[in-house]
């Protein structure tokens, strides 16, 4: 299917948090809590619309463990969005988002957009992260925050549409340089770079929920 | 030229007959000097003999008859090997293999050695190798004339018999034989040959997917027409089980012909342009370079380099065939009462088996087993023996009491550590937080661990939590390794095998031993292979290692999860078994899976090059190639890669690259730092 733009995206935290299955509810719309473990990195694909413009979304989903932190550094090059998830039930994922952030910051392009998504709201019952500390850590450190459900499917959507939008308005703004692949978006087949009114398309609004 | 004198054939009955053809006395250098005055550019068919055969396989009905020449052009002799047209030829099979075996011209300067065979029972055969260290399948006389081949090939070209084995004869050797052996490999030399042509050899994907499918298809045939007429073999020697190590490099080698056929499309190399024309005429030529340019018709726009060791075409030739796993042979009755007078209820599994062990049980050829495991694999009833065996579990000379024994002693001793951690209180447990840490991770990933197969699959299945006990009680064992996600990737299908918790964590320590490293926190062992691995590619196809190089893929990241987990992912459960056990062997190498990466990108080698894939798409392709690998291919190809790297390859693996035991057996693993995660 032709796009205007593919942008790559990377999805990072500690083990366990849920990003396989953030990824999962975002490409096929379900959620499976039994599935294999992740091993280096998987991929996943879906087509969205913003601004009347079809726009290709390629997701790097990591491993989580420490150990293949080295290797998954590597997957940072050429990332125009990240996803770092931490477990709302979990507090030590919590804690190893500065860690997360670090490595981020150190490998990936320095305009990379970054959401930091709180996951697990719906188990509001064990809840250890309070949403407002999350917002907080993402205002510290100029992220775009949301808590999100990738069982209850909630949020998951505007999670990964949100960060298009906020990329895209980047091109529009004219941060990248598009025609450098580097920054992890490609021209498709009658993309037209430049502005086109600013306008920002986003389908949907960002906010705290699960509260 | 001194050596001739210590090295002459004169105590050889090939050497007699050379003489009674009259001209043997003359000196290579005057045969040159001779031919060169009277026939520049005129080719002379020296030696021709009818009915010699190549077996490509063991049934008689697939074996392929054919001419075989020798040719003199110039100062020049080559060798042409023909195979007659058949007429009533309905097997699409045969006349796509007598294309493919086809010799069109071999130069003497590319041959290193012929290995002469005389068995004492069937027909004479010989083995020519190339200075590549590939080779020819062996050629059958079947109305005689090995001698006289060898004979006339004296005449012409520089021919010692080699001072470490009399059988074998070596072409153009002037340096001291003794200083040479077959081992030393000068691959480098010929591949430059090929990557240096102008005008690449290019062959179409979709011709390699054919040659796939073709071998797919032989596969399931040989393997049904063996199980259909086992016993019924003849005795072939070149499918003898005791194969000698020259056979080994029996490949034949598409590429060394193909190179030849450049030459010869070149017009200015020497004097061949008139020798072509001379093979025009033949029937059955070209067939694959007519395919290949019907193919490059559709699309093709970007020149990539071909591969200097192009066994895609090959793997049919390359290696082995594959044999049914081991156990799986069909006995018969008759079978039986010879082997032990009476035919009972043991089923012919364990019989067949038991042929590799003495009375008590103890392997009596360990090299054998573990030759015949590493070409078929393993009944899955055997497995949980036979692995404990290949882990080095159980030694091979273990008896049968010796091995209930340790299993005894063993599992007593299992229970020992495992009550470490089972007896580590709440309260403890609380002041504890690397335990909790550990346990929580083990038991998040157990739950996410192969539970589509049927073992552990299901809500509360016991087999889950014996998963989750015998990884902690191994992290318990080795806290310094602790617990590494890919763990649990290889503990499955070993508790899966063993079906004992003790039997499966003393395997899974042993399978430790070897791969521990992978999960080293600093990933040591993992950048070790993946080095190797890069060199091993440099090796054995340098243009690929290049297009590698130019696009930033050289720390071999994509490779990452195949090696970590030795391809667990990428194929089905049984034949991840089937992989690991022939792995296990350390049969051809202790560094097998490493050529078995090399033999998937070089499977795979023209598409990624043709479509300029960067480091991005490269990983991903490589991620989507999960469950589309033919294991039995990749492996002939592996095999074939291993054996032609030879000591090179070897030399390029630095030592304690996994599995083998780290230089330092001091100090196994670097002191894990725990996680927090």
């Amino acid at each position: 299917m032709s796009y205007a733009y593919l942008f790559k995206y990377i999805i990072i935290g500690d083990t366990g948090v849920g990003k396989s299955c953030l990824l999962l509810q975002f490409t096929d719309k379900r959620f499976q809590p039994v599935h294999d473990l992740t091993i280096g990195v998987e991929f996943g694909a879906r087509m969205i619309t913003i601004d009347n413009k079809p726009i290709k979304l390629q997701i790097w989903d990591t491993a989580g463990q420490e150990s293949f932190r080295s290797i998954t550094r590597s997957y940072y090059r050429g990332a125009a969005g990240a996803l770092l998830v931490y477990d709302i039930t979990r507090r030590e994922t919590f804690n190893h988002l500065a860690s997360w952030l670090e490595d981020a910051r150190q490998h990936a392009n320095a305009n990379m957009t970054i959401m930091l998504i709180g996951n697990k709201c719906d188990l509001a019952h064990r809840r250890a992260v309070s949403t407002e500390e999350g917002e907080q850590f993402a205002k510290e450190h100029g992220l775009i925050f949301m808590e999100a459900s990738a069982k209850t499917a909630q949020n998951v959507e505007e999670a990964f549409i949100k960060t298009a939008a906020t990329i895209y308005k980047k091109i529009q703004d004219g941060v990248f340089d598009v025609s450098n692949e580097s920054y992890g978006i490609k021209v498709g087949y009658g993309g037209i770079p430049g502005p086109s009114g600013g306008r920002d398309g986003a389908s949907s609004q960002a906010g705290g929920c699960c509260s | 030229m001194q050596e001739t004198e210590l090295h002459d054939l004169s105590d050889d009955a090939d050497y007699a007959a050379s003489q009674q053809q009259g001209s043997s006395s003359m000196m290579r250098t005057d045969s040159i000097k001779r031919s060169s005055s009277n026939e520049p550019d005129g080719a002379e068919i020296v030696y021709s003999k009818d009915n010699v055969a190549i077996h490509p396989t063991q049934f008689v009905s697939e074996r392929i008859s054919g001419r075989l020449k020798l040719i003199k052009q110039g100062s020049s002799l080559f060798m042409t090997w023909l195979p007659y047209k058949e007429q009533n030829s309905n097997a699409k099979q045969i006349e796509k293999d007598r294309n493919l075996y086809t010799i069109k011209a071999v130069p003497f300067t590319e041959v290193r050695s012929i290995r002469k065979h005389a068995p004492p029972l069937g027909w004479q055969y010989v083995i020519i190798v190339l200075s590549s260290g590939l080779a020819f399948p062996p050629f059958y006389f079947y109305n005689g004339g090995v001698r006289q081949f060898l004979a006339t090939i004296k005449q012409h070209v520089f021919l010692v018999r080699s001072a470490e084995d009399a059988s074998v004869f070596l072409v153009n050797d002037f340096e001291n034989p003794l200083q040479r052996t077959f081992s030393s490999l000068e691959l480098p030399r010929v591949v430059s040959v090929a990557s240096g042509q102008s005008t690449p050899i290019s062959v179409d994907e979709s011709l390699l997917k054919e040659n796939q499918e073709r071998i797919n298809g032989y596969e399931s045939s040989s393997i049904s027409q063996y199980n259909g007429r086992q016993r019924q073999k003849v005795h072939d020697p070149a499918r003898d089980i005791s194969i000698q190590v020259l056979e080994k490099f029996s490949l034949v080698t598409k590429f060394a012909r193909e190179t030849t056929s450049q030459l010869f499309r070149d017009g200015h190399s020497n004097g061949f342009g008139a020798f072509e024309k001379m093979f025009d005429s033949q029937p059955a030529q070209d067939d694959l370079h007519k395919a290949s340019n019907d193919a490059e018709r559709v699309t093709d726009e970007i020149a990539v380099a071909s591969d200097p060791l192009e066994f895609d075409k090959l793997s049919l030739v390359w290696g082995k065939p594959r044999q049914p796993p081991l156990g799986s042979e069909e006995i018969t009755y008759s079978d039986l009462l010879k082997r032990f007078g009476s035919a009972g209820k043991v089923n012919g599994n364990v019989i067949l088996w038991a042929t590799f062990l003495d009375n008590e049980g103890r392997v009596m050829d360990s090299e054998a087993l573990r030759k015949r495991i590493f070409y078929g694999g393993v009944e899955h009833e055997l497995r949980r023996e036979v692995w404990g065996l290949l882990l080095g579990y159980y030694a091979y000379d273990s008896t049968y009491a010796e091995r209930e024994y340790l299993r005894t002693i063993k599992k007593s001793e299992y229970e020992t550590i495992k009550h470490q951690w089972q007896s580590i209180s709440p309260e403890q447990a609380r002041r504890f937080t690397k335990f909790r840490e550990r346990k929580g991770l083990i038991d998040k990933d157990v739950v996410r661990t192969d539970r589509a197969f049927t073992f552990y699959d299901g809500d509360d299945n016991p087999n889950v939590n014996l998963l989750r006990d015998t990884l902690l009680t191994y992290s318990f064992y080795n806290f310094d390794l602790g617990y590494c996600q890919g763990m649990s990737d290889l503990m499955s299908p070993i508790l899966f095998v063993m079906e004992d918790e003790s039997e499966s964590f003393w395997c899974f320590v042993q399978l430790m031993e070897r791969l521990g490293p992978n999960f080293n926190r600093d990933q040591s062992g993992m950048h070790s292979q993946l080095f190797a691995l890069s060199k091993l590619v440099e090796l054995l196809d340098s243009p690929l290692h290049n297009y590698f190089k130019q696009n930033d893929c050289l720390n071999y990241f994509f490779c990452f999860r195949w090696l970590l987990i030795q391809f667990k992912r990428e194929f089905e459960y049984e034949e991840t078994m089937r992989l690991w056990e022939v792995l296990w062997t350390h049969y051809l190498s202790e560094h097998l899976h490493l050529y078995v990466c090399v033999a998937v990108l070089k499977r795979y080698r023209r598409k990624i090059m043709r479509e300029q894939m960067d480091f991005d798409t490269l990983l991903k392709f490589i991620n989507e190639l999960s469950g589309r690998i033919n294991l039995d291919a990749i492996l002939r190809d592996a095999e074939a890669l291993c054996i032609c790297a030879g000591e090179n390859g070897a030399a390029n693996i630095p030592p304690g690259t996994p599995p083998s035991l780290p230089i330092d057996s001091g100090l196994f693993y670097s002191q894990q730092e725990d996680e927090v995660l």
